[in-house]
């Protein structure tokens, strides 16, 4: 292990961790890529939060999608996530992802993963927004929850060693391929990890703004570990925007309120007490897909039509009490714990930023465009296209993440050596937060507002463009560690930077309407499907968009 | 916004020796939680504050610390003016980051079987209640056994039960969970009431696995004779002297206005062990206008038995003792024995409601006692506090008489067939409430059940009284100061 120590401003040669693979990141990804990869040498898992406890996977609520009954089709399901996804997404992965989505939570049930099953002892499945097959299964309202207790537990037979509470910085390479990464640990002290094969599973980054689902970790590190590695990712513009976030208390707004509160029968109205949604989606109405929905709640709001405290109304109180306390008891319990009871009052909710469709460009592998780099679950791009359907995140999980952990498994045994260099640029890039000026928590607030008032719901070039060059700006400021422990939050914070830049890098790239990313400033003659457009990419050495025959 | 003035547990290893409590005065916004709070100040005051999040909406279990002593979920808990926050009882690794390690490596996990067979909806449904656990140790922090004894913990035993309604799993769960200390819980109750998924560990999962245990052959050989003894004597305790049903008619008028009736759930340990508080306590109903019609033919009410999982028996207990207030038209009963009364609230389903003594006195109101020049503390029974919610009502009452200090609110030891079966742990935790009751500084020690009664009294060398004692003594103060000035 190297290790910096910041009293002696030195460091510590003793040893290096090596492994045969090295996995970053502890959600449904990491942790089905750990198990698989296990299996084929020795596996080392970092996560920058407690495994088990990090991450977004933790507290998915809705469901995992996968065809499961002889009525329903993978093609159907093929469709519907093209669809919603406007037809960008790659079709390849979509196969993979509708074909292996129902072996993925058989693995799941076989080792101890407690879904709601019907009479017939059958996994249950609920209908959510835009499927046309009701085959979103579920742990009442805690699905991700029960997926990662299961898959820990799994883990904890496999012999994967797991590395907690240590945050990796950046990826070690040696010319193009990646060899391991650099973590720093909560003292501040430098890991330096080499691995035959690195697997990125670090999961979304939606806290580069103000309102988000986003757990604490979601800030994006993978997608600027990736860039600053020169891997290249696609579709970063396309951010999804979740209809229903609570707004109250203000310190809270933003948290999910699940979509199984309209897959359940909750109705959504405005302040009038009108059902809007009949005039946006008079077919699908409250399960129309979400950037539609997202669009309508807004639109509402900014028209007037909101409540005191910018929400609309989310209503369940017309179900049966039964059916509110039995499928939606976490939704039940949050807004409870805030003083409100759902049966009794509607909920007050607003869009959110939920979800970065884009990511890493990977093959149906989970290889990422760098050598020996593997990249799954919601760090990647490609699967979900323009906007991804309910339920199909937590799928993406488990089938891409044992995918990369398989590929990543097969790489063969390669000596491993860090480049020294590498490590003394991270270890200079530390030691200047010791001299930075600015808190990295303000800089992150003002990076925050500037992407939702600029990159947000609707968008236009002139502002993506100012908003480029307030990120442009803030990338200048230099952060401030109080102590070595702060580094790290200095790295998430460069990191958040980085993606924000991607995010509208991308945004200005597509001169398109499509899926979530909607252009105000550009009419268009097409519809998605038929758009000439596919891709946008940015790299360290490339960007632009890729066009397509149009049939 | 707000101001509010919150104090914050600091303590870094690597250069403090002691840890101390930190003053800070934060500004917040409206509905904040104590997360917001802890944000604010790593944002505002001071970067090096150290805590775990992550989910920020109680879902993940990263983030509970003790507010004013009681274990909560910083992201949930509402913000309060002069709150204390401090680290759970674990390990401190710095501030408020505790090592999880320890008690999260014995939770254990499922291992499956060759063949797959998918639970059934039944199945699904039993498991459920205890699944949803997400492992934020609140349970753990909040338990008295483990802290002195070898104790995998509730979020442990949980798991176990879990495990064991499971038809995947291939494990042998239950002699897991006894090897893992199943029999030192005190059926406190803690764990439950500080679960932020109101998981009841001691109902569902504890007492559950020791049936389970009891089917195997793995009760505790003590345990098994006391459930000889209740199959015998209908008595969970030997007799060593005159009884309290022995010494008092089935009537017992009170002294003036009749203001209530009940009936009287005397139980084993005021019937046989501790009768003359029993008897005082009639004496201050009768005193306070209240009837109380004593059946003779009840039975010990089956707490010793569902507490170490030995439940067969128990429901002859139940419908005798329901038939005995049934036959005579009681609509309250009324028990002065906190396991009693928890039992017959929550194990029971009674055509009849069910006050303990101090609600009672409260409801209908008492005759002021003297004021005696004594200071004392009061011991909350578990099964009063959290078994039956009962926390003010035994304190306005001794308040009337003495001046009354507070202690925190620990099990002594005595409950859950813990005396009997594990007794060093039992005297352990004893022993800690000497060190509490010491503290407090009072020559006296207030409680209002008679297993913390009994067993406190091993371990403190000051007097142990039941309320109602206290009370009569009030009264008996009071006469005698009567008697003084008529006779000056
Ligand atoms: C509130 C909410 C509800 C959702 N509900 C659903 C749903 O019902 N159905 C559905 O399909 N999808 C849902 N999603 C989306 C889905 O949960 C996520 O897309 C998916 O769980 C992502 O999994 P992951 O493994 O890629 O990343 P995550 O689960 O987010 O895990 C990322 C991991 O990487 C670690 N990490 C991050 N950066 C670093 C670093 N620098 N160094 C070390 N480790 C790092 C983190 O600590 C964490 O362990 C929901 C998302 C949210 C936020
Ligand atoms: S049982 Fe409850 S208190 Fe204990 S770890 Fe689980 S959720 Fe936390
Ligand atoms: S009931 Fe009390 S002793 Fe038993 S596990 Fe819970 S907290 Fe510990
Ligand atoms: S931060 Fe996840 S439970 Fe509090």
């Amino acid at each position: 292990m190297l290790v910096y120590d910041a009293r002696t401003n030195k460091m510590h040669s003793d040893a290096v961790d090596t492994a045969h693979v090295l996995v970053i990141g502890s959600g449904g990804a990491g942790v089905r890529a750990a198990i698989e990869a296990a299996g084929y040498g020795e596996t080392m898992l970092v996560s920058k939060t407690l495994t088990g406890k990090g991450g977004c996977t933790t507290m998915a609520e809705g469901g995992y999608n996968a065809v499961l009954r002889e009525t329903d089709a993978c093609e159907i399901h093929y469709e519907d996530t093209l669809k919603g996804g406007a037809y960008l997404n790659d079709p390849d992965l979509v196969q993979i992802l509708v074909h292996e989505a129902p072996q993925r939570i058989r693995d799941l049930l076989e080792w101890g993963a407690v879904f709601d099953v019907t009479d017939s002892c059958e996994v249950a499945q609920r209908p959510f927004g835009g499927q046309r097959f009701p085959r979103t299964c579920y742990a009442g309202d805690r699905t991700g929850h029960e997926m990662i207790s299961t898959l820990v537990d799994r883990l904890h037979g496999t012999g994967v060693r797991i590395e907690n509470e240590v945050t990796v910085i950046s990826l070690l390479q040696e010319g193009q391929r990646v060899n391991g990464a650099i973590g720093l640990d909560r003292q501040g002290a430098i890991r330096v990890m080499l691995a035959d094969a690195t697997i990125l599973a670090t999961g979304g980054g939606t806290r580069i703004y103000d309102i988000s689902t986003n757990s604490s970790s979601g800030t994006g590190d993978g997608y600027a570990i990736g860039y600053n590695a020169s891997a290249e990712l696609i579709d970063m513009e396309q951010i999804q925007f979740h209809p229903t976030g609570a707004v109250y208390p203000y310190d809270a707004r933003g948290r999910l309120v699940t979509e199984a509160v309209r897959g359940e029968g909750g109705l959504l109205k405005n302040v009038e007490g009108e059902r809007f949604m009949k005039r946006y989606d008079p077919e699908r109405m409250e399960l129309s897909t979400r950037d539609v929905v997202a669009r309508a709640i807004a639109t509402e709001i900014l028209e007037g039509k909101g409540t005191k405290n910018g929400g609309v109304y989310l209503d369940v109180t017309h179900l049966p009490r039964s059916q509110i306390e039995r499928r939606l008891p976490v939704m039940l319990e949050q807004f409870l714990k805030f003083g409100i009871d759902i049966r009794d009052v509607p909920m007050e909710v607003a869009p959110t930023a939920h979800h970065i469709m884009g990511g890493l460009r990977i093959t149906t592998r989970g290889e990422t465009t760098l050598p020996c780099l593997y990249a799954c679950g919601e760090v990647s791009g490609g699967v979900h296209g323009a906007n991804r359907l309910g339920g199909n995140a937590l799928a993406e999980t488990q089938v891409f993440g044992k995918r990369a952990g398989e590929a990543a498994g097969r790489v063969k045994e390669q000596k491993k050596a860090a480049d020294q260099k590498m490590i003394e640029d991270a270890e200079q890039r530390i030691c200047t937060f010791l001299q930075g000026e600015v808190p990295p928590s303000s800089i992150a607030r003002s990076l925050q507002t500037t992407m939702w008032e600029g990159a947000g719901i609707f968008r236009n070039g002139p502002d993506l463009q100012k908003t480029l060059g307030i990120i442009r700006h803030l990338q200048t400021l230099h952060p401030k560690a109080a102590s070595p422990a702060n580094f790290a939050e200095c790295c998430i914070l460069q990191n958040m930077l980085t993606t924000a830049s991607l995010v509208v890098r991308s945004a200005l790239l597509r001169k398109e309407s499509r899926g979530a990313h909607l252009r105000r400033d550009i009419s268009q003659n097409w519809d998605p499907e038929h758009s000439p457009y596919g891709h946008t990419y940015l790299s360290l050495s490339r960007e632009g968009i890729e066009t397509r025959a149009v049939t | 916004m707000r101001e509010i003035s919150v104090k914050v547990f600091r303590f870094d290893p690597s250069c403090d020796t002691t840890p101390h409590l930190q003053n800070y005065l934060v500004s917040v916004k409206e509905g904040a939680r104590v997360l917001h709070v802890l944000h604010a100040i790593h944002d505002e005051h001071d970067p090096s504050l150290s805590y775990r999040y992550c989910c920020g909406s109680g879902q993940c279990g990263s983030c509970a610390v003790k507010l004013n002593g009681q274990p909560v979920l910083a992201c949930m808990e509402e913000a309060r003016d002069e709150m204390i926050i401090e680290p759970l009882d674990l390990p401190i690794k710095k501030d408020l980051i505790v090592d999880m390690d320890p008690y999260l490596d014995r939770i254990s996990s499922l291992v499956p079987g060759a063949e797959f067979r998918m639970p059934a909806p039944d199945e699904v449904e039993a498991i459920k209640p205890l699944r949803s656990c997400i492992e934020c140790l609140a349970c753990v922090s909040a338990c008295p056994a483990l802290k002195v004894i070898d104790f995998a913990g509730p979020a442990a035993m949980r798991e176990d039960m879990r495990l064991s309604l499971d038809p995947r799993d291939t494990c042998d769960r239950v002699t897991e969970a006894v090897s893992e200390g199943l029999f030192t819980c005190t059926s406190c109750q803690s764990c439950w009431k500080v679960c932020p998924k109101n998981i009841e560990i001691p109902g569902k999962a504890i007492e559950k696995l020791r049936a389970l245990a009891n089917r195997k052959g793995l009760t505790l050989p003590r345990h098994e004779e006391v459930e000889k003894l209740v199959r015998e004597t209908g008595r969970s305790v030997d007799r060593t002297g005159t009884t309290f049903l022995e010494q008092v008619p089935e009537i017992l008028e009170p002294y003036g206005e009749v203001k209530a009736t009940v009936g009287f759930f005397v139980g084993c340990m005021y019937n046989m062990r501790l009768p003359q508080t029993a008897l005082d306590a009639m004496e201050v109903l009768r005193r306070n206008g209240i009837r109380v019609i004593i059946p003779k033919e009840q039975v010990c009410c089956g707490s010793p038995l569902i507490r170490t999982g030995q439940v067969e028996f128990l429901d002859t207990l139940k419908s005798r003792n329901i038939n005995a207030y049934v036959f005579r038209n009681i609509d309250t009963v009324m028990t002065m024995c906190a396991g009693c009364g928890s039992t017959l609230k929550n194990d029971y389903q009674t055509p009849f409601k069910v006050m303990d003594i101090n609600e009672v006195l409260l409801r209908y109101g008492i005759e002021p006692p003297a004021r005696l020049p004594v200071k004392a503390t009061y011991h909350d029974p578990c099964h009063l506090l959290r078994g039956q919610g009962i926390r003010t009502q035994p304190r306005e009452l001794i308040s009337k008489v003495v001046d009354l200090v507070e202690m925190p609110a620990i099990c002594c030891g005595s409950g859950g067939g813990v005396r009997s079966g594990m007794p060093q742990e039992a005297a352990a935790l004893g022993e800690n409430r000497r060190n509490e009751i010491d503290k407090t500084g009072a020559d006296l020690v207030i409680s209002s059940c008679p297993f913390c009664e009994f067993h406190i009294k091993e371990h403190t060398d000051k007097p142990v009284k039941n309320v109602a004692t206290v009370l009569l003594e009030g009264y008996r103060e009071k006469d005698r100061r009567t008697a003084q000035k008529e006779t000056c």
